[in-house]
């Protein structure tokens, strides 16, 4: 897992994303839920912030990969930032850094990373999955599972990891 | 005096021998089995039945040699993904003693056949992975808790077994 440095996030209260200040249009999540939400949340904040070092680590002809992936966990983010502020909820704000489990040093070790990440969204996201009764969160949070699983798995091919994928991605 | 007293003694008497019928009676009807209709399937069932077919399906294909590799995998993804569900269900209703569930599961998986036509086998994964996952996104959001976390696994292990495929 993807620690955060231990900095505090610089932004200050009037830089919190636009949707907090939109009156709240669904009902509040559950305590449970939300906590399982924000985890997952800080994990797609984590992922975007790791494709953003491996890229320096990987040959151009992973440019495509990175990209997309990169783009993904975006589009996750803010879709995750939508449905806590719409739920009157602050959405957790990214770390300013994050501490990668082993270092970075070249093509391997970044594989390594970026597919601990994925694997980290999976995790969280399947975590959602079983603290929830909201039909739209178990949604967002089954598709987002998915589609870390078939990305970490596109990376262990590329990375020639076997197995290639487990048989249930997301279980702790 | 004693006359009250006898009737009281007799009253009491009559009282606790028809609450002990009563008693016996409610314990009788809690005893039989009710008439009603056997319990609807479980929905995991149909995943199960699926993972199952995609399981040995994929086993035939490993005896494909260009498709050995990526086959086996599909194969023994898909009969774990066959076991959590059936061990699931049987968590929830446990199976009669007589009606060995695994049992049944065992045999289905004697001796692969190769397939008479690889590509059109193949083809069949391919669309069973598709259904499958499909499926399993289709019934997450109507499930208790620690089986919507089940089911997202398997549907997203299907995801990944199509991209092992591709």
């Amino acid at each position: 897992m993807t620690q955060p440095t231990g900095a505090q996030p610089t932004g200050d209260p009037s830089t919190q994303p636009v949707s907090t200040s939109v009156p709240p249009s669904r009902a509040p999540l559950a305590q449970d839920t939300l906590a399982a939400v924000q985890a997952a949340l800080g994990a797609e904040h984590a992922a975007a912030w790791v494709y953003g070092l491996v890229s320096a680590f990987l040959p151009a002809s992973f440019d495509k990969p990175i990209g997309d992936g990169a783009q993904a966990h975006r589009a996750q983010r803010d879709t995750t930032e939508r449905l806590l502020g719409a739920s009157g909820a602050t959405p957790a704000p990214a770390e300013p850094a994050y501490l990668p489990p082993k270092p970075v040093t070249n093509q391997a070790s970044a594989l390594e990373l970026v597919i601990g990440a994925e694997q980290d969204c999976a995790v969280a996201w399947r975590a959602v999955l079983e603290r929830t009764d909201d039909a739209d969160v178990r949604t967002t949070a089954a598709l987002a599972l998915t589609e870390s699983a078939v990305r970490a798995t596109r990376w262990r091919k590329a990375a020639g990891i076997t197995p290639l994928t487990p048989a249930l991605p997301g279980q702790p | 005096m004693s006359t009250t007293g006898s009737l009281t003694r007799r009253a009491l008497l009559l009282a606790t021998s028809a609450a002990a019928g009563l008693v016996g009676a409610a314990g009788l009807a809690a005893c039989t089995p009710t008439a009603a209709a056997p319990p609807p399937p479980d929905p995991l069932a149909e995943l199960e039945a699926r993972a199952l077919a995609d399981a040995a399906l994929a086993r035939g294909l490993a005896l494909v040699p260009d498709l050995a590799a990526k086959a086996t995998v599909v194969a023994e993804a898909r009969t774990e993904h066959a076991r959590v569900l059936r061990a699931e269900m049987d968590r929830e209703r446990p199976p009669k003693p007589s009606s060995s569930s695994s049992a049944a599961t065992t045999t289905t998986q004697a001796a692969p056949t190769p397939p008479t036509d690889p590509p059109a086998a193949a083809q069949a994964l391919l669309d069973g992975l598709t259904k499958a996952r499909q499926e399993a996104v289709d019934v997450v959001a109507r499930l208790p808790r620690y089986r919507a976390g089940l089911v997202g696994s398997v549907a997203a292990g299907c995801a990944s077994l199509l991209e092992v495929l591709a």
